[in-house]
């Protein structure tokens, strides 16, 4: 890799630094604030620090009025397979897009991007019926339906593909390997860095939805996250105490697996980085 | 004759790989879609049935200036936050590809991305305590300034881009990401040869590093675009299209159209007029940004 | 190469997504649940009544309720998907009486007795709640939904005004609120508490005591017909004198943020809400000591009435909906009715609980009754009820803004407002 000049590299290194400050601190208000009481929230002149660091009575009460332990577990899982199927499956079609010709490839490859341009709310009726026809209203199956596989998905896969040096594919394919093989063997190591990205992308998108959970879910077992959070709101006020402790507790899990999956995702990165 | 069948054996092979997909889109989306676009042409009259009117809601849409106005907001917001996200991440990713040390990398890298951890509406609701007027974060730290409190979301001016900057704020991370791994992606040799070739940073830029990113960069305008033509929840759960529809997007408008107003025609054709106004915008930048890229 | 492959994964997944689609995942509904949904969030201990109070009802009935509460953000979606859809629907829930019955056929009539029970039973201005087109589709849950004003004792007794004696008319509120400004909320006091932000049929639900207290109405009685009414020179000069509030006498500010927050924090003196407030002051604004009184009169008085009139509605098309009567007639007594209500904190609907111990004890005790008094407001209960609060909302938020004069913007309003009623 280039090196480049020391003082070039301290001025960028100083100014991602900052930048990644500015972008965290709203998060560290948000952690603050689920600190504070109900007329801490009120004070003026604000102050940043909460009276008690070890406050915790807005995460008991978060616990204590809805089953919050459930709902994060049902995000997980949902979130997880999500992620899998979506990877699994946009790389098959992206591989497709990218190096193969065959008729139909600009219509199809449009018609799956079209999908995203398409506003959930109104497709979401229609497709609650067909869900509730097959009987999967408030089943995970029912809230995995629109998220089994990503448009997002089969784009970064089919851009990270086209990439690859053709030539890796022909050599594979003069040695006689099947398609799949080559799939399996060949593409997906060298994009391994975009499959990571997928990964963890459509794992965040999927345990983020709301809308699609809180019209297909009725049972609060079943519940997810996101609707727990939005259930500390209603017509009349926001309880930001409530909802930042509720919006903290939705974000470790995704810290854990972020920092978990850090060291197979650089090891990824690197390795690829060696490739070449 | 050999040629005829390789070429056989490609397109089915091709076929397979994306089989699976687009059944899958083909039912879940596609059937939906169908009888959404329908619905566009039938009214529901008070009762619950549906009447056939043809393009009578087509012409009541599109004739609505409020529906225009919400487009507007939307087009506005949309100029506000996605150029911004696209360059800002580009510089950011540069920024963090620079750094030798891998730990540094992912940490940063990290805090950069936690926002797209946070749904929606969290990001809203934590935006908006930020941007209270009274209790809020912003106006006590612009005070230190001498700057008097503003009113941000309650400000006829002020909202769409105080809403664009939450919009940058939950995308940026996840644009460096994508960025990110394209810049990884690209052989060191071909730096290596262009240092000795004598080539500058700024030259490395722009010949090598950013036509290189090209299917990066399309891929984000159009994510970007269509992100931000549908945002709907972060609105909703704040100012509710308020002050005075002065933050109304499209989609917000559709959604009470369908459901409070209990017009799904015109909601459905409004979905129409979005998923073309997208389609068409997209085949645009398609065309005009696409360079293909190979090696 | 490689330790873990994409291949070790295939496997896992695949076996995953086969156990979700075997394993159900709620638990298989016991046998004669009735189902309720409502989105009172705010409420829970309410709704959980109707849970713990079935318990009674299954002995006789073998039927439970149980309580779904879905979040109010997005609920007309889902209430519509599940009610279209027929399986998944509730056999009970809590909506809006014209909405659900009268843009759409989702409801089930009430069966005669039972309508007249509760006829005879609630207030004069509650009785066409639940109602359409005459025939009583459903029950009133709430009490409390009139506006009446909250006055903080303290900032009135500091202006030099008494708390005991509030303002009756329109004029003396008036220079009460002017005694009662030291500022514009962001420092000083503010004398009144405007909503002006969110939603336009929020903001059209808390001007409407100000259009009714001037004699004017939004639409036409036969609910037919908005212009020379939504923009009669009586409704004008409303929206005129609430434009006045913030621009001319300075007694309301558009830099508060929630009306709610500004009284808690003592930045405003006076608020207009309904019943709730008082037990959501004393858990987040305990140090606030308020008074309840009756919302001041103008030509007319703004009287008890509703925008969103809520009801227990029973499902057309519920297997059990005979059984969902049942549960209702089952709670249909003061008895019932005043426990529920009291372990919210809110109104009893029933008009013999209103002399119970436990609304004496409540400070809007006096108000409520006073303002039950006075003649039944104006009333809206049409299907497009939403639409029209809308575009009227919008009218009053855009002149609150400046963005034009009160009667231009009626006259754009009103117009927008019959071509929703032609359509």
């Amino acid at each position: 890799m280039r090196r480049p000049p020391p003082l070039g590299r301290a001025v960028a290194v100083a100014l991602v630094t900052a930048g990644a400050l500015v972008v965290f601190f709203p998060l560290f208000w948000m952690a603050v604030t689920s600190l504070k009481t109900p007329p801490e929230l009120q004070r003026v002149p604000l102050r940043i620090e909460p009276d008690r660091w070890t406050n915790l009575d807005n995460y008991r009460e978060v616990f204590a009025r809805q089953p919050f332990g459930r709902f994060l577990l049902n995000s997980a899982l949902v979130a997880s397979v999500s992620a899998v199927s979506s990877a699994l499956v946009s790389s098959l079609a992206g591989y497709g897009f990218a190096k193969f010709q065959f008729p139909g490839r600009q219509l199809f490859f449009f018609s799956i991007v079209g999908i995203l341009m398409v506003p959930f709310q109104s497709v979401v009726v229609p497709l609650y019926l067909w869900v509730s026809r097959f009987g999967l209203l408030d089943t995970y199956l029912g809230i995995l339906a629109p998220d089994l596989v990503s448009v997002f998905g089969v784009f970064l896969m089919r851009q990270a593909i086209e990439v690859v040096p053709s030539d890796y594919i022909h050599a594979a394919r003069i040695d006689g390997a099947g398609e799949l093989a080559i799939f399996w063997r060949v593409i997906l190591p060298t994009v391994r860095p975009a499959v990571a990205t997928l990964v963890i992308i459509k794992f965040m998108w999927t345990w983020n939805e709301l809308f699609w959970p809180l019209v297909v879910v009725n049972s609060p077992s079943m519940k997810l996250v996101t609707l727990g959070l939005v259930s500390l709101t209603n017509m009349y006020f926001i309880e930001y105490n409530l909802v930042t402790a509720a919006a903290v507790l939705s974000i470790l899990p995704i810290l854990a697996i972020f920092l978990l999956g850090q060291k197979w995702i650089v090891r990824a990165v690197v390795m690829s980085g060696l490739k070449g | 004759m050999r040629r005829r069948t390789h070429l056989d054996r490609q397109r089915r092979a091709g076929l397979l790989f994306v089989l699976p997909a687009l059944a899958y889109f083909g039912f879940v989306f596609l059937v939906p879609l169908v009888e959404s676009v329908i619905a566009s042409f039938y009214r529901t009259v008070p009762g619950g049935a549906s009447r056939f009117v043809g393009l009578r809601l087509y012409e009541k849409v599109l004739t609505d200036s409020t529906f225009w106005q919400s487009v507007r907001n939307t087009l506005t917001l949309l100029a506000w936050s996605a150029p911004a996200t696209i360059v800002l991440a580009l510089i950011v990713a540069l920024g963090l590809h620079r750094l030798t040390s891998v730990r540094w990398r992912s940490v940063w890298g990290a805090m950069y991305f936690l926002p797209f951890s946070v749904s929606l509406v969290a990001a809203a609701l934590i935006w908006q305590w930020i941007y209270d007027p009274v209790y809020g974060l912003l106006n006590y730290l612009l005070g230190f300034a001498g700057i008097p409190p503003q009113k941000w979301l309650q400000s006829l001016d002020q909202v769409l881009p105080a809403l664009a900057v939450t919009n940058i704020w939950v995308r940026l991370g996840f644009d460096t990401m994508v960025f990110l791994a394209g810049l990884q992606s690209i052989p060191a040799e071909y730096y290596e040869a262009a240092e000795i070739d004598g080539a500058s940073r700024w030259q490395c830029l722009r010949r090598l590093t950013l036509p290189l990113l090209n299917p990066q960069i399309l891929m984000l305008s159009i994510l970007e675009l269509i992100f931000n033509f549908k945002i709907f929840d972060q609105v909703y759960a704040t100012t509710q299209g308020g002050p005075a529809g002065a933050s109304q997007t499209v989609i917000m408008l559709l959604y009470d159209t369908a459901f409070k107003y209990f017009r799904l025609g015109d909601a459905s054709v409004m979905a129409v007029f979005v998923f073309a106004t997208l389609l068409a915008v997209t085949l645009v930048q398609w065309r005009v940004l696409r360079r293909p890229v190979e090696y | 190469m490689r330790r873990l492959t994409w291949s070790h994964l295939a496997l896992p997944a695949l076996v995953l997504i086969m156990a979700l689609t075997l394993v159900p995942g709620a638990p298989l509904a016991q046998p004669k649940k009735l189902v309720y949904w409502t989105h009172w969030e705010q409420n829970p201990d309410f709704n959980k009544w109707y849970a713990e109070r079935s318990r009674e009802f299954a002995k006789k009935s073998g039927y439970e309720v149980e309580v779904v509460t879905i979040p109010y953000q997005g609920y007309e979606a889902k209430y519509l998907a599940a009610l279209i859809g027929k399986s998944g629907a509730p056999d009970f829930f809590n909506g809006i009486a014209h909405q659900w019955c009268g843009q759409y056929d989702f409801c089930d009539p009430m069966p005669a007795d039972l309508a007249r029970l509760w006829d005879e039973s609630i207030p004069r201005y509650m009785v066409p709640i639940g109602k359409w087109k005459g025939v009583r589709y459903g029950t009133p849950i709430e009490h409390g939904n009139f506006q009446q004003m909250y006055l903080n004792a303290d900032l009135f007794k500091k202006a030099g005004l008494n708390p005991d004696r509030p303002p009756k008319t329109l004029d003396e509120w008036l220079s009460a609120m002017k005694k009662l400004t030291t500022g514009d909320g962001t420092s000083g006091v503010v004398g009144f508490a405007l909503r002006h932000k969110g939603h336009p049929v929020g903001i059209t639900d808390k001007f409407l005591p100000f259009a009714h207290a001037f004699g004017a109405r939004m639409l036409s009685p036969d609910l037919e017909k908005a212009t020379g009414y939504a923009n009669s020179p009586e409704m004008a000069a409303a929206l005129q004198f609430v434009v006045d509030l913030v621009q001319k006498d300075k007694v309301a500010s558009l830099a508060l943020g929630g009306p709610e927050d500004a009284f808690g924090q003592k930045r405003a003196a006076v608020i207009f809400r309904e019943s709730w407030f008082f037990g959501w002051l004393k858990k987040n604004a305990p140090d606030v000591s308020f008074k309840v009184a009756a919302l001041p009169c103008g030509k007319a008085c703004p009287g008890a009435g509703a925008l969103f009139p809520w009801t227990n509605l029973v499902g057309k098309n519920s297997p059990n909906k005979q059984a969902a009567w049942e549960f209702i007639r089952f709670i249909s007594n003061a008895k019932d009715d005043l426990a529920q209500h009291e372990s919210a904190g809110i109104l009893p609907v029933w008009t013999a609980n209103l002399e119970s111990a436990y609304v004496k004890a409540r400070p809007d005790y006096a108000s409520t009754q006073e303002m039950l008094k006075q003649p039944v407001p104006p009333t809206y209960f049409h299907p497009k009820s939403n639409e029209l609060a809308t575009a009227f909302g919008e009218a009053v938020v855009n002149a609150l803004y400046g963005k034009g004069q009160p009667k231009p913007l009626l006259d754009e309003a009103a117009a927008k407002m019959d071509k929703i009623l032609k359509d």
